[in-house]
């Protein structure tokens, strides 16, 4: 079906709270906005959870501070998107909106940006490109995998429930994007090294949204900076009713199974594209190299409890259980978040 | 095999804290139970005359190897197939060697009775009830969660199948997928796995206190079908062999970890469920790509005659190349 059949005016603003960090809030808008951004292409070190430092690059917050993944961005249907690269490395980057569905064209693109310079995307979103998106560094085919990548969210203009217009609905506010990624650390010190990357890659470590889960007992578990399970980016909080908008996005090299306990999904997109019919999964297979699915997670009580409850705590992991170790072992310090229904 | 065996599994401890067992919450008299021990000693005959440690669940109402662990058994492990609506126990004893649990695949019951090794408790010592309801008709399967890269690939797996009540409306003995669903008259369980040999030699708890025990590359060398090698023993062992005017439902489940595409031959199957729900229509297909854990229940009438070669391809996670094939057949007569 063609989204703009269903599009709405907008101009039914409704008052949202703001919520924790991470979450992406939202309150439509009457009006179109300007939504201005800037971002430092950067670099650093980030200590894996067996103890292993590797090297990576970010779209950064700061100069200096790196972002894994880079801060998101969310805004509506005819909005004016300006932003801002600027690059602080040596080798030259860019910054590339990729397009909704698989074989789009990018939605926009810096070109490329040298070592010192700066990069400037000024686009304003078309009716009908309301949905997820991805936006990376192509200049070479690994650097995504290094770090640089991220989330866009464009909502339907006037809508702060739905997906695109006539969607499925969810509860306002409630929405995440769980962007994954895979780590060869060959890979990444071949970067830092300026030395031959390699032609085969073998991922160690396995992030949702930066970060790799730490089980209980295990140090620094629930800490939310390091832990992916209590990171409040990925974990998914709520009571029931708490319908809330999965944006799986997959940067990374390996191809995964995305499985939600306590509750089947809604699903909706497959790699951009609206499904035929909503199929409810526990499963959900996420393409590797650019993948992408949006679910609803419905935050029904789980429906094969006996005596039947409302609350608990439950995990969702990857099934490609080897996304759910870290160097080789530690079982549940992969990618993995946690389902808290309270 | 005494109880003091160590078989296959290694006598090595896991790291961290883990939760410890809770008594069954609410628990009630079941309509049905299941009790499962745990083998840590089998071994599957592969095609090429090598034999590979296998790993799985014991039925110990069927007196099958004691609990203790130390010897073989059934692989897949025994099935568990309820009735839709019906309230179900399955208990898993464990001895203090080792730790285990059952997740079922697909079901949702409290966070208890959930089966996540080190996430809810495991089991180790004793005996855990799991106790939920069989709310939705269709194929789920259950495995290990404990260190569960290790120990579903060891092959601690099995069928788990929800049928509907039946209508008042149909004859006895009718067969349907789900209520109101389409009626069967053959059916097939197809989980199809892959094993990495290099996998097979590893303690229970390899790596959970960390080191390097490979467990975020495996390398495939056999391609199975229900626990048969699917290089050729399969295609007899697990063909389905039906008439012309009969109906097929096979359910597939993709119990690998890598991605994989099923094709049927030729043959145009009608999808009607997956992951335990019908879908809203069903989806004519000749071929399925599918990640790890899901399913998809398949609806077959062939209208010929014929031996139709179903071949599963395992792809690799990031390459996106075959690493091999596993076939089985319909034989349709
Ligand atoms: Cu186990
Ligand atoms: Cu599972």
């Amino acid at each position: 079906m063609d989204r703009r059949d269903f599009l709405k005016v907008g101009g039914a603003g409704l008052a949202t709270t703001m919520m924790g960090t991470g979450i992406l809030s939202w309150t439509p808008r009457a009006e179109a906005a300007t939504i201005s951004k800037t971002y430092y292409i950067n670099d650093g070190t980030r200590t894996m959870p067996d103890g292993v430092s590797v090297y990576f690059k970010s779209f950064g917050d700061s100069p200096s501070a790196l972002s894994l993944p880079a801060s998101h961005i969310i805004c509506q249907e005819g909005d004016t998107l300006s932003i801002t690269v600027i690059n602080r490395l040596l080798k030259t980057h860019n910054f590339v909106i990729g397009g909704l569905k698989a074989g789009d064209p990018p939605l926009a693109s810096t070109g490329n940006i040298a070592s010192g310079a700066t990069g400037k995307i000024t686009y304003t979103i078309p009716a009908g490109k309301a949905g997820s998106y991805m936006f990376y560094d192509n200049v070479t085919s690994y650097n995504r995998f290094l770090g640089l990548h991220g989330g866009l969210a464009i909502m339907p203009s006037g809508s702060s429930t739905t997906l695109y217009a006539g969607s499925p609905t969810f509860k306002a506010n409630k929405q995440l994007f769980w962007i994954l990624n895979d780590i060869d650390p060959a890979l990444h010190n071949a970067v830092r090294l300026n030395t031959t990357i390699p032609s085969t890659f073998t991922p160690r470590y396995f992030t949702i949204n930066g970060l790799s889960s730490r089980p209980p007992g295990a140090t620094s578990h629930g800490e939310p900076l390091i832990d992916a399970l209590y990171d409040p980016r990925s974990k998914l909080s709520g009571s029931v009713g708490d319908r809330t908008l999965l944006r799986m996005l997959n940067a990374g090299m390996c191809s995964h199974s995305v499985h939600t306990h306590a509750n089947h999904m809604e699903w909706l997109t497959n790699n951009g594209t609206v499904r035929p019919s909503v199929w409810k999964k526990d499963s959900l297979y996420l393409r590797n190299n650019l993948g992408k699915i949006d679910a609803i997670f419905p935050f029904a009580p789980p429906p094969d409890a006996y005596p039947p409850v409302t609350t608990g705590h439950f995990p969702m992991h990857l099934h490609d259980e080897m996304s759910q170790t870290a160097g080789g072992g530690l079982y549940q310090f992969g990618a993995m978040t946690e389902i808290e229904f309270h | 095999m005494g109880m003091n065996d160590g078989g296959g599994g290694g006598m090595g401890q896991a790291c961290y804290v883990y939760p410890g067992t809770p008594a069954t919450p609410g628990r009630v008299t079941p309509d049905v139970s299941f009790s499962r021990g745990i083998y840590m000693n089998g071994s599957m005959l592969m095609d090429d005359g090598r034999s590979v440690t296998i790993w799985g669940f014991t039925d110990l109402a069927a007196g099958g190897g004691g609990g203790m662990g130390g010897g073989g058994g059934a692989f897949p492990s025994p099935a568990i197939r309820v009735t839709e609506g019906q309230i179900v126990h399955t208990s898993l004893t464990v001895n203090m060697m080792w730790m285990h649990t059952i997740h079922h695949h697909g079901i949702e019951p409290s966070m208890e009775n959930d089966g996540v090794g080190h996430f809810s408790h495991d089991v180790t010592g004793g005996t855990y009830t799991y106790q939920w309801k069989a709310s939705n008709a269709g194929t789920y399967f259950y495995h290990c969660h404990t260190n569960t890269p290790l120990h579903a690939e060891m092959g601690m797996y099995g069928g788990l199948i929800i049928d509907p009540k039946p209508l008042a409306t149909d004859p006895v003995g009718t067969k349907r997928a789900f209520k109101n669903g389409p009626i069967y008259d053959v059916e097939a369980i197809w989980a199809c796995d892959e094993i990495d040999p290099a996998w097979h030699t590893l303690d229970w708890a390899a790596a959970t206190c960390g080191g390097d025990a490979g467990l975020n590359n495996l390398n495939p060398k056999y391609f199975i079908i229900t626990g048969v090698d699917g290089a050729n023993s399969a295609l007899t062992a697990m063909a389905v062999n039906m008439r012309v005017g009969q109906t097929a439902l096979v359910r597939y489940i993709c119990a690998g970890f890598h991605p994989q595409k099923i094709d049927f031959g030729g043959l145009t199957v009608s999808v009607v469920a997956s992951d335990g729900r019908p879908l809203p229509a069903a989806w004519s297909t000749k071929s399925i790509e599918a990640s790890s854990a899901e399913r998809y229940d398949c609806i077959i009438k062939p209208t010929t005659t014929g031996s139709y070669t179903v071949t599963v391809q395992f792809i690799h996670w990031i390459t996106g190349k075959v690493m091999g094939t596993a076939r089985t057949r319909i034989n349709v007569t």
